[in-house]
């Protein structure tokens, strides 16, 4: 092993330039221990995989990346450093919901969230679950949902954690991070910066990308107060602002001049009681969201849209023995939003759910939910969930959920100016999973099997409404069935002073819309990721693999308009000048594209070359 | 890395020294003489596109520049002109004219500076001259770019009003009609292209295709505009119409309205028969005829582009997510005379 750690080293040392990455692997070493509590709670029966610090920091640069790199989701992105969405089990990407501290976040207007506008480096934690049923964060995702988790812990402790990256492109990255607390008293502050000129070489042809350049602030500030021995308060605050050109598509990338700003901030307050057999929790959030969109950014000109939202709910949980609790969760959402095209809508909704959760015997859990929407702008139909867990033996356990869900037209199909359709339906899907998962101390193993059948989805279509002849009008027509198997396999190995591991995920997914008979577009038949990373001592090196299968851009699946599959790899390494229990201090690199593989992930958009980043970690 | 380099490079030596053999055998023909052309603007599923049709719609062929030349237009691929030899393709979002023999569909230029937003061109002698709607976040920037055509580059650019759109030479002086971009406008500019002077005639809101017949008539057809107020709603409409125009005088000699809340578009010439879609047929008339026809000669459904020719109606029936359709008809009998699968996003014909 030594003596490719040795020729690897040689390796780098070749190249002139030393740009490079993160921090790598002290994954190895650390246990994570705070999965978010709820989602975990709430996931009986379904699938959860947690990214941990260490893996949000060694692919710090951008959001989509890292999910691309780390989970089964499929990521569409419009060049790198473009708009991006993601996709589970092949649904679309207003069917997946993210998550932020248990307040779903997307975007009223088109109901979505913009991968690469907002940033990770601030967040703790990040758990993906996959699969519908997610009752208490809303019901429109129909694929499943991200969570984006900052942590709170109690205990004696005080850390700083400042981390510098420099990168090909002028990409610039700087993070500081302070956490404090003691026995009664959690505090966390972030405030991280992140620049660059994105301007890479397209392979193969002879421009660079042309304005694609970003850059954005993000503050968080996040505390929680054990008020008594029963009851505690906690408090999120962050503010994201960012700017970004869209860069130019081939065959002519040098005229593009669109610009994009968002402006994000987010209040969670959180009161917890609990004694005894009873819990009652109570949220206020207060939700702000801004964009402008420039369409030359030479011009002062630009369309912009607004959102704010206020969100209260009420969580009542009692436990009638260790093992039984039935769980009752209100919530009132008010959601406000406005364009410079669209007049100012108030959404109002109230929704009501149920969660009953209990054991039979000691070998098998399950949880039922219902929840009801009332919404002020249509009828929503019931949903439920269930979801079951039976453990064979302690390494062994099987599990299945099965779930109705909707998602509701967003502002954009029910108002956009001249084509919105106020008639439209919520789309529906049914859904069902079943799993084994292996677990013992060095090997996880996670093989799901699911089918997911939808109806009424929404599609913008030419000519869709009779009475309005040319235009493009969203009209629920299509049907969809998904089915697919997930894999997810974690080996870890320590011995003496060598650490392994290895993280692969594999997605076989098989959508159709059911009345074409076709495949869905942008949907790859294959997806596979691996992260191996080996530690020794001070050092740490980690190699990252992605496959992702051909997808087909147009809906009569045509070779010709397709993406073609491609699979990349990057590696790092990380070295700890200082590794003592109050003081580490680690430099490293990490090489992107380490085959300088032309490749696309949207049509007439190359997404970068070889490319370096190297950073300086220091935690006191 | 250099040998590499050297490789590629020989490569590529050995493909031109190919290309140009063949080019010398088989100056004048290709294999996309005669028949139609499609052009199709592409969307986000792909990019804009070329197809050939026989004009018997017998057989066909997709994305040809792409076959011949291993390259994407790019979106929005909005026209094409013609010279003798050569084809013209206009890309509004890739800012771009590609230049390429209409025969073999061979590239020759591709003319992406001093163009924003390009939309239609026409030729006189070896001068091209290119609609261009500028920054669409201005309304004053609206020009056509003058393109020397031995050179292939953009000589000088005459400003015009906001939003125009198609445009055809006719003795000398250019007809451009303003649709208004993602506005709306009102006027044919009239470009003297001997002293660039520009004169301005009045017509119906959106005028976009316009046609001159044997006797150096000019014929408009404008869309009329949908009112909104600030909910969108609909709350009125402006006059759809069609405008004779006589050029000498620049008089209006006649003009067909439409009725309130119709919005005919792809107007059409064919003999002394002019023709237009609506709602969801195809409208015909004689241009000595003082009103216009009640009902349809032909119902087509929704389309996107139309051509008619000696009596044959060509029709794109269009999608933006998978091929388009186009279909033939004889308007003698009104039959269906064939269809076939064509471009991603259809728009135009031309016949080759």
């Amino acid at each position: 092993m030594m003596r490719y750690i040795f020729s690897l080293l040689c390796f780098l040392a070749d190249l002139s330039l030393y740009a490079q990455n993160d921090s790598v692997v002290n994954a190895l070493e650390e246990v994570i221990v705070i999965a978010d509590k709820n989602v975990q709670q709430n996931s009986t029966g379904y699938k959860v995989l947690t990214l941990s610090d260490s893996i949000i920091s060694n692919n710090r640069t951008s959001f989509t990346s890292l999910i691309r790199f780390n989970s089964p989701i499929y990521m569409k992105e419009n060049g790198a450093g473009g708009v991006s969405s993601a996709s589970f089990r092949g649904t679309s990407a207003s069917n997946t919901a993210v998550v932020w501290n248990g307040i779903n976040i997307n975007s009223v207007n088109n109901g979505q969230t913009g991968f690469n506008s907002l940033t990770v480096n601030l967040i703790d934690n990040i758990a993906i679950r996959s699969g519908g049923g997610t009752i208490k964060y809303g019901s429109g995702a129909i694929g499943g949902t991200i969570h984006l988790n900052t942590t709170l812990p109690f205990g004696y402790f005080s850390k700083h954690s400042l981390q510098t990256s420099l990168g090909s492109f002028q990409t610039l990255q700087n993070r500081y991070k302070f956490a404090n607390s003691n026995t009664r008293f959690s505090l966390n502050f972030g405030i991280a910066h992140n620049r660059s000129e994105n301007n890479y070489k397209l392979l193969s042809t002879p421009f660079e990308n042309v304005n694609g350049d970003y850059e954005n602030l993000n503050t968080n500030f996040s505390f929680a107060i054990k008020t008594s021995l029963y009851s505690k308060i906690k408090f999120y605050f962050t503010n994201y602002s960012g700017e970004r050109g869209f860069a130019g598509e081939l065959p002519n990338p040098t005229s593009a001049k669109e610009k994009y700003q968002n402006f994000n901030n987010r209040v969670l307050s959180e009161f917890e009681f609990s004694k005894n057999t009873a819990t009652h929790t109570i949220k206020f959030a207060y939700l702000t969201q801004e964009y402008r969109y420039f369409e030359d950014r030479d011009m002062e000109k630009y369309d912009f849209g607004n959102s704010t939202r206020r969100l209260f709910n009420y969580d009542f949980t009692y436990t009638f023995n260790n093992s039984t609790s039935i769980e009752s969760f209100s919530e009132y959402d008010s959601n406000i939003g406005d364009s410079n095209t669209l007049q100012k809508h108030h959404r109002k909704q109230f929704s009501q759910a149920l969660i009953y959760k209990s054991e039979i015997g000691t070998q098998i859990l399950y949880n039922l939910k219902v929840r009801k929407d009332f919404n002020s702008d249509y009828d929503v139909p019931w949903v439920y969930a269930f979801g079951a867990e039976y453990h064979l033996s302690e390494k062994l356990k099987l599990r299945m959920n099965g779930s109705k869900n909707y998602r509701v037209p967003t502002y954009n199909d029910l108002y956009w100016p001249e084509l919105g359709n106020v008639d439209l339906i919520p789309e529906t899907a049914k859904q069902a999973e079943i799993a084994i998962e292996i677990n013992n101390k060095q090997l996880q193993l996670d093989l799901s099997f699911y089918y997911i059948d939808s109806k009424n989805k929404i599609v913008w279509t030419p000519n869709g409404d009779p009475n309005r002849p040319n235009k493009w009008i969203p009209i629920n027509i299509s049907k969809t069935l998904n089915k697919g198997l997930e894999l997810n396999l974690k080996y870890n190995r320590k011995h003496h002073h060598h650490y392994f591991n290895l993280n692969l995920n594999y997605a076989y997914t098989i959508a159709t819309d059911k009345t074409k008979k076709k495949s869905l577009i942008f949907v790859p038949k294959h997806l596979t990721n691996l992260n191996l990373a080996y530690g020794y001592r001070r050092w740490n090196t980690f190699y990252q693999f992605l496959y992702n299968g051909k997808v087909f851009t147009s809906e009569d699946n045509i070779d010709i308009l397709s993406i073609a599959a491609y699979d990349i790899s990057n590696i790092g390494m990380e070295y700890h000048i200082l590794k003592t229990s109050k003081q580490q201090l680690s430099a490293g690199l990490k090489i992107n594209n380490v085959y300088n593989e032309i490749y696309e992930v949207s049509p007439r958009r190359l997404m970068p070359n070889r490319n370096f980043n190297i950073h300086i970690n220091y935690k006191f | 890395m250099k040998i590499n380099k050297l490789i590629i490079t020989a490569l590529t030596f050995g493909v031109f020294a190919t290309a140009c053999s063949e080019d010398t055998i088989d100056i004048t023909q290709g294999d996309y003489q005669g028949g139609l052309l499609i052009s199709g603007e592409g969307s986000g599923a792909g990019t804009g596109s070329v197809s050939h049709v026989a004009e018997d719609l017998s057989s066909g062929t997709n994305f040809i520049y792409k076959t011949v030349n291993d390259k994407e237009l790019g979106t929005f691929l909005q026209s094409m002109a013609f010279s003798e030899e050569n084809a013209y393709i206009t890309v509004d979002n890739a800012h771009s004219i590609t230049v390429v023999d209409r025969y073999t569909f061979q590239e020759i230029a591709i003319i992406n500076t001093n163009l924003e937003h390009p939309r239609y061109m026409a030729v006189v002698d070896n001068i091209g001259y290119a609609t261009n709607w500028g920054s669409t976040s201005d309304p004053n920037d609206d020009f056509i770019a003058v393109i020397d055509l031995i050179t292939n580059t953009v000589t000088k650019t005459i400003p015009v009003g906001m939003g125009p759109e198609r445009i055809i030479a006719h003795k000398n002086v250019l007809y451009i009609s303003h649709k208004g971009a993602f506005g709306t406008n009102n006027i044919i500019s009239v470009i003297n292209i001997d002293n660039d002077t520009v004169t301005e005639i009045v017509v119906g809101d959106r005028p976009d295709e316009l046609f001159f017949d044997e006797n150096n008539i000019l014929y408009v057809l404008s869309e009329g505009q949908t009112i909104y107020d600030a909910d969108w709603s609909v709350t009125g409409h402006t006059t759809a119409s069609i405008s004779k125009i006589n050029t000498t005088t620049q008089a209006i000699l006649n003009t067909w309205s439409f009725a309130e809340g119709e919005h005919p578009s792809l107007l059409a010439m064919d003999g002394n028969n002019l023709f237009y879609f609506l709602g969801t047929g195809i409208f015909s008339f004689d241009k000595a005829d003082t009103s216009l026809p009640e009902s349809s000669t032909i119902e087509t459904g929704y389309i996107y582009g139309m051509s008619v020719k000696n009596n044959r109606l060509f029709t794109l029936q269009s999608s933006f997510t998978a091929l388009s359709e186009l279909h033939a008809y004889n308007l003698n009998s009104g039959a269906e005379t064939g269809n076939i699968k064509v471009a991603l996003g259809a728009s135009k014909i031309y016949f080759n």
